[in-house]
């Protein structure tokens, strides 16, 4: 188990999350965290996180009780003691913290910050990846998640407001858009309640607008779930708002921008069943909203061509 | 009247905002902070408008300071800088600093909270009255500051001006300088010492 290596493909931030967005609890057997890794732990831990760790101890303390679903938070490297399913990295200093979601990759709190609510996006290191890989990494995806984010809103696309990064402990404090629901869950009370070609349609058309302008420019969002999507409230009005661009990346390219569609229909499908005609809808709003779509979409029948139990011929 | 808000994220430190209106002395103002005997960084009001954004320019520069990663000298240098979205310190100063013919100042300090922090004392120091905060929207000049941030339009329809002008801009460059930019840095730094 410890061997086993997560590919740090494009994919595999995005559909666990699609399936419901479960907390993901991690455990380490017992046995590993002792001997061997405890010493390694320690020395590699303390020379990264000094400044940090000394404002947020005391707060680690308190924050540990209210995550008791994560599993506990400890300072594994100053008490020496790791223990099973400690993860070195200390909730942030916020008041009001609470946390809202563990990821694969990151950790998401809610709480305020200068005033004002706000979401603190913790990557924790992750034990099983080398020091020196997981701090290149770590701080790569922070930044260029930050970046993504802060050239969504010159863009004018809908993203939350970054208040802070901190390169040092790799956490991204952004705008909390209070009230606001998943796409996902929307979706799901939509369906439940009967109702649901036309006000699904209308979501649609929005969304394709909003992916459109997305890759006109450039931008490619990386991990596109229902999940990822966000409505402010109230939900009639069809404010959408695009988060988690972990795993962002700016690309000309129309394969890309296929591919990130294909992800988009791939999650779609599987989580909301019975949407077909939805997702047609959001290919042509793309399809008209966007300059550049001919060939993207293009693309796009051809990655449905490819990918599992499917024959390539040609 | 003045407005004071601990930092999250650094538990001892909070950053307390004082605004002047009818400055009269503003050039010997700007003398005594450069010499450093004034406590705070000294901001043209005109560029701010809101003290959030002053908030979040303060929490990085104790941020970097923290971690000896700061690319001005002092703190209150810091602070000026991170309002700008220029990397250039001396552009910084020129826009965000107080000018010698301003009439209006806002001067912001970060003290740790156990340590008294004599309000009145600077307050003695300018000649000018002091008013709430609640008269900084009156200050703000908004066309300058679109200007300066380069908020475009549709940028402006996702989200309020303070959101736009820069919330960005603060966190853009990861921080790990390098030789050339440290003395550029430097004599960058000289320019504005010597006037």
């Amino acid at each position: 188990m410890r061997g086993r290596v997560v590919p740090g493909g494009r994919f595999c931030g995005g559909f666990p999350r699609a399936v419901g967005g479960a907390l993901r609890v991690r455990r380490f057997p017992a046995a590993v965290a002792e001997d061997c890794r405890s010493g390694e732990r320690r020395a590699c831990a303390v020379s990264r996180r000094g400044p940090v760790m000394a404002a947020t101890a005391g707060d680690a303390g308190a924050a540990g009780a209210e995550d008791g679903a994560a599993g506990p938070v400890r300072d594994g490297a100053e008490t020496g003691e790791p223990g099973p399913g400690a993860v070195e990295a200390p909730p942030p200093a916020l008041p009001g913290l609470q946390l809202v979601q563990q990821g694969a990759e990151a950790r998401v709190y809610r709480g305020s910050f200068l005033g004002r609510a706000a979401v603190a996006k913790l990557r924790f290191p992750k034990l099983y990846r080398h020091p020196a890989l997981e701090e290149r990494l770590s701080r790569r995806r922070t930044a260029q998640e930050a970046r993504s984010l802060l050239r969504c809103r010159r863009a004018g696309i809908p993203a939350p407001v970054v208040y802070f990064v901190d390169y040092a402990s790799n956490c991204i404090y952004l705008e909390d858009i209070v009230g606001a629901i998943a796409v996902q869950d929307h979706i799901y009370s939509v369906q439940r309640s009967g109702s649901d070609a036309s006000s699904l349609l209308g979501l649609a058309e929005k969304m394709g607008q909003l992916l459109a302008r997305m890759h006109d420019e450039d931008l490619i969002h990386g991990d596109l779930t229902t999940s990822n999507v966000l409505l402010r409230p109230p939900a009639e009005r069809l404010d959408l708002v695009l988060i988690d661009f972990g795993l962002s990346f700016i690309s000309g390219l129309p394969e890309d921008k296929g591919v990130d569609l294909y992800v988009l229909e791939k999650a779609f499908l599987s989580t909301h069943p019975d949407t077909e005609t939805v997702f047609q809808a959001l290919l042509q709003s793309y399809a008209a909203a966007s300059k550049k779509s001919g060939p993207v979409i293009k693309r796009l029948d051809e990655v449905r061509l490819r990918g599992r139990k499917r024959s390539m011929i040609g | 009247m003045h407005l004071t808000h601990p930092l999250e994220l650094f538990p001892e430190r909070s950053v307390t905002l004082l605004l002047f209106n009818r400055v009269q002395n503003a050039a010997a103002l700007r003398k005594k902070a450069m010499e450093g005997s004034i406590e705070g960084a000294l901001i043209n009001p005109a560029m701010i408008v809101d003290p959030f954004q002053v908030l979040v320019a303060a929490n990085k520069a104790v941020h970097l300071h923290k971690i000896g990663k700061m690319k001005t000298r002092t703190l209150n240098a810091e602070i000026i800088f991170n309002l700008s979205p220029n990397n250039n310190i001396s552009d910084a100063f020129k826009k965000f600093g107080i000018s010698d013919s301003d009439t209006a100042v806002l001067i912001v300090l970060v003290v740790d909270r156990e340590k008294m922090v004599n309000l009145e004392d600077i307050a003695s120091q300018v000649e000018g009255q002091q008013v709430s905060l609640d008269e900084l929207p009156q200050l703000t000049d908004i066309a300058k500051v679109k200007k300066i941030y380069k908020i475009t339009p549709q940028e402006e329809k996702i989200g309020t001006l303070l959101d736009e002008k820069g919330m960005g801009w603060y966190t853009m460059a990861p921080t790990d300088g390098c030789s050339v930019g440290q003395q550029l840095q430097r004599c960058t730094e000289q320019q504005i010492r010597s006037g």
